[in-house]
């Protein structure tokens, strides 16, 4: 399987924990950037592996409008071919939809969109700096569901009111969403949230927010780390990254992993519309680094890894690369491995960052 | 031909730290031609880059400078440096027993200091002719004056006849030249008696082997002579002699009076005993020359390869280390905590911090040091009485009759406005006052005696930090006491951890543990399991500290750019985890082993 990664870097307002390489939209040059991404998706070389998924993501990709979707998603289709099974999700923002927007992605072949509710408290909303209320998260929910039956609703907790979380994933439940995304708020560096550090919540804390969903979502599958799903619901798109599979990316700031290769594009609007495609990062990896990616990467996922996955991608047992670190984590009660599969267990998922510790050596 | 004795003047320089004694030795050699302004490196006679790091010198050279006074003569002025520090307070002495003279040098700002009264007294004890000298004359803050009355009230020098001198301007060397022309007695000596001479340092050469630097009391050596040290009985055959000027000039004879150096193939530094005496080995003096003794190590700590596998290349710095400096002593040495490492003995403080420097900056080495520590003796009800270097070691409460520790004294020079801190801070340290002297209206000297146990840890340190840097101190020990000692264990989940065992007053006991399980409790990351820290005094727990369990360590969202980002992170993260070290199933960061100093910081209660 292979995916491609769209990067729509403009946004309305910028919200203080985003990471993402973003830029005011007011008076940006979106139809160079647009002509630009066209520019780098006809050069690029399409994986041996056949496409299944597309994902805009930002910035915010819900402020293209239809002919600046529509050109894009030609480009694609020109050069990758988008069939109706592949999976293409678009990122909104629950300003930008409208029941008529909803109806206008869907016609331009968008099937799935990733929703950032974040909350349903207007008061964490602001915590956050989003421009919408939770009305108008509400709204935008109800316009998504009637349009898709494959979309995403996106959380986030540990914003103040801390409380707020409880209430937000009942409303999550009544809206029935296919699947659900529940991120803890980060402090990153170079974020204007970096210097309120000092507000982030107790590990404590936090892990009684993070186990909300697992028992609020209980007829959805807890399938990754932060993500839920209904049955077939899982996002296509997101378990490539999470199986350590191939992905283009596509505008600024856009990670791409070909041919066991690295890159970043550059995250400077102005270069990128100079010469689209040019990278400011790209590192070979070995493959015993990939190995190594490949497992940390399947533990994050409930169903794991199966040791007949491992020998077909790589020609060798998973036991004689990682076998000590594997056994040394099942007495540690982080994971499971029945002869068929390596799993993590409950408490693999919270202390994730123990089994890539551990399977460094 | 040999020079008569009348024409020569063997005289070193004493000061405290930073006070100039480099400067002037420097400026000496210039005057006298020894070393010429272009090929002038600042301070030539401290040779390694620690030593000028912290302006002290740790080993001594001795020079023979030729300078014409003004008498008309040529004089052999042998300028033999000391070491500038108290670690090496034997050394010194040994030193100063090679000369007839000393120039006491005082920083004309600073005035008289600790160094300066113990170097002075050390100086007076064997009988050296003194000048002072007052020196940075030409700083904006010097008070001549000030300090030619602290030279006369404080030391009992003639403060009158103090010259003063700016070594780095070269004011007042030429009188300081003719000072010691003047006032230091020519050395006496029968030049026709049987050989002695004193070895007063010695240094390892690489490609000469050991080069030993003595002052030729009676007879005369000579090249191709056989010689026996009496102290470590060991026969030798000189193979050269002289002088250095300051390069070798190799002689035929050194004659009573002189000093200088002889080579004769001794391949390691220990082989030598400073204070030791040479003699003819045909025909040997009755006697050794008096001073002599053995110096023992006072304090003591581990040292472990923060590495297992770097145990072997500990091993071979050590051994390397000791080619040139064997004061101080190791062994092999095992810590359940810490693995193999070893156990080393310094003559000081300072000593201490040295070696571990140079371990670390000259073989590339990353050590886990324990707290230091001192000898204890112990004192069993068998009657039988052991030495413990390692509180790890230390009997059962059952079987100790007393437990003796190690006493210093320690002189304490500060401005006024410090001394009640000083006092106090001497109090908290178990200190006996023994009196106040006052030095002018400006600063005093305080007398205490205390045990070296709580000198170690951090006293130097904290009086600097209490006295805004302008308090010197000056220590000597003074013998073995009784103390009410007794050994705390840390346990870590229940287990010992025989690196963190240390021996305290009993008075204090509870606070250390208290602190040093609070300590721990913020140094040890959590895990995941919970963690229980435990002070105890053999079975009675003292305090309990706990190291909750983590329970969430997850990066929860990753996407295509943060794999490889995550994977490099956690690469580091294992990289600090392999540096911990595994005590029982807990990993404890090698700052651990060291909290022992950082809990003399807390506030007692």
């Amino acid at each position: 399987m292979s995916a491609v990664y769209v990067h729509i870097p403009f946004c309305r307002t910028i919200c203080p924990y985003c990471d993402f390489v973003r830029v005011r939209d007011r008076g940006a040059p979106v139809d160079a950037f647009v002509d630009a991404l066209r520019r780098e998706i006809a050069w690029a070389s399409p994986e041996d592996a056949p496409l299944r998924s597309v994902f805009f993501g930002g910035g915010t990709p819900s402020l293209l409008d239809e002919a600046q979707l529509g050109e894009i998603l030609d480009a694609l289709d020109r050069r990758f071919g988008l069939s109706t099974a592949v999976e293409v999700t678009l990122e909104a923002n629950p300003d930008d939809v409208t029941a008529e927007k909803a109806w206008t992605w869907r016609r331009l072949g968008v099937n799935r969109v990733s929703l950032g509710v974040q909350s349903f408290d207007d008061a964490a909303l602001r915590y956050l700096g989003r421009r919408h209320g939770a009305d108008g998260a509400r709204r935008a929910c109800e316009a998504i569901r009637d349009a898709f039956a494959n979309w995403s609703m996106d959380l986030i907790y540990g914003a103040r009111p801390v409380g707020a979380w409880t209430a937000t994933l009942e409303e999550c439940v009544r809206f029935d969403p296919p699947h659900v995304s529940a991120y803890g708020l980060t402090y990153e560096a170079g974020t204007s949230f970096e210097r309120r550090r000092g507000e982030a919540i107790e590990d404590d804390d936090s892990l009684a927010l993070y186990r909300e969903p697992r028992a609020a979502l209980g007829a959805w599958k807890h399938y990754e780390i932060s993500n839920f799903a209904r049955p077939g619901r899982e996002s296509v798109h997101n378990l490539v990254y999470w199986r350590n599979e191939a992905y283009h990316g596509f505008g600024t700031g856009a990670y791409s992993f070909l041919h066991g290769v690295r890159a970043r594009n550059t995250t400077d609007l102005h270069a990128y519309l100079a010469h689209p495609g040019a990278k400011c990062e790209s590192l070979g990896l070995t493959l015993r680094e990939v190995r190594l990616e490949t497992v940390i990467q399947h533990m994050r996922l409930a169903d794991g890894l199966t040791h007949a996955a491992y020998r077909r991608r790589f020609g060798r047992a998973l036991r004689d690369d990682f076998g000590p670190a594997l056994d040394a984590l099942a007495a540690r009660g982080l994971l499971s491995d029945d002869g068929v599969c390596v799993r993590p267990t409950a408490a693999g998922f919270e202390l994730n960052n123990e089994i890539g510790l551990a399977l460094i050596g | 031909m040999p020079i008569p004795q009348d024409r020569i003047r063997n005289f070193c320089i004493i000061a405290h730290v930073d006070h100039g004694k480099s400067t002037l030795a420097d400026r000496i050699l210039q005057v006298t031609g020894a070393v010429d302004e272009r090929n002038m490196k600042e301070q030539t006679l401290d040779t390694m880059d620690i030593e000028r790091e912290r302006g002290i010198t740790i080993k001594s050279v001795a020079v023979r400078l030729e300078y014409t006074a003004r008498d008309g003569e040529t004089y052999a002025l042998n300028l033999i440096d000391t070491p500038g520090h108290v670690d090496f307070s034997y050394e010194v002495s040994r030193s100063l027993a090679a000369c007839e003279g000393a120039l006491l040098l005082v920083d004309a700002a600073q005035g008289v200091e600790a160094q300066t009264l113990a170097n002075a007294y050390k100086a007076i004890e064997q009988d050296l002719e003194i000048i002072p000298v007052i020196n940075k004359i030409d700083l904006p803050g010097a008070d001549v004056d000030a300090v030619r009355r602290q030279i006369t009230e404080v030391i009992g020098l003639d403060g009158d006849a103090a010259i003063p001198a700016s070594a780095k301007e070269g004011t007042g060397t030429l009188d300081i030249l003719e000072a010691i022309v003047a006032q230091v007695p020519p050395p006496k000596g029968d030049r026709e008696a049987p050989l002695r001479a004193l070895i007063f340092d010695a240094k390892y050469d690489s490609y000469r082997g050991v080069i030993v630097y003595v002052r030729v009391m009676e007879g005369r050596a000579a090249r191709g002579q056989r010689v026996l040290f009496m102290s470590t009985d060991d026969r030798y055959e000189i193979s050269e002699l002289g002088v250095f000027v300051p390069e070798a000039r190799p002689m035929e004879t050194l004659e009573a009076g002189e000093a200088g150096y002889i080579i004769c193939s001794i391949k390691t530094l220990r082989s030598v005993k400073i204070g030791d005496t040479v003699t003819d080995a045909l025909k040997p003096a009755p006697g050794r020359l008096p001073g002599y003794k053995e110096v023992q190590p006072v304090v003591f700590c581990g040292l472990y390869p923060a590495v297992d596998t770097d145990f072997q290349e500990l091993r071979d710095a050590l051994e390397r280390l000791q080619l040139n400096d064997a004061s101080f002593v190791f062994q092999a040495d095992s810590s359940d905590a810490l693995g193999l490492g070893f156990r080393l003995g310094f003559l000081g403080l300072l000593h201490m911090e040295i070696i571990q420097e140079r371990l670390e900056r000259e073989f590339d080495l990353t050590l886990v040091t324990t707290a230091p520590n001192v000898a204890y003796e112990v004192h069993l009800t068998t009657g039988e009485k052991l030495t413990i270097e390692n509180a790890s070691k230390m009997p059962p409460a059952a079987h100790i009759e007393r437990v003796e520790e190690p006493y210093i004294e320690a002189e304490i020079i500060c401005p006024t406005e410090y001394l009640s801190g000083v006092i106090e801070l001497c109090k908290k340290k178990r200190g006996i006052h023994s009196r106040v002297d006052y030095i002018d209206g400006k600063r005093c000297m305080a007398v205490y005696e205390m045990p070296l146990a709580e000198m170690v840890l951090d006293f130097y340190d904290r009086l600097k930090t209490l006295t805004r840097g302008y308090g010197s101190l000056e220590y000597r020990l003074i013998g073995y006491r009784p103390g009410n000692l007794v050994k705390l264990d840390i346990l870590l989940n229940g287990e010992p951890v025989d690196a963190l065992s240390c021996i305290v007053h009993r008075d204090r006991a509870e606070w250390v543990g208290r602190t040093l399980a609070s300590r721990l409790r913020k140094l040890i990351p959590r895990q995941q399991f919970e963690i229980a820290i435990q002070a105890a005094i053999g079975q009675r727990v003292l305090v309990r500290e706990t190291v909750k369990a983590v329970r969430k360590n997850v990066t929860a969202k990753c996407y295509g750019g943060d794999i490889t980002r995550k994977r490099k992170l956690l690469e580091k993260q294992r990289e600090g985890k392999r540096r911990m070290k595994q005590v029982g199933n807990v990993e404890v960061p090698q700052e651990a082993f060291m909290a022992l100093l950082s809990v003399q910081d807390e506030p007692e209660r």
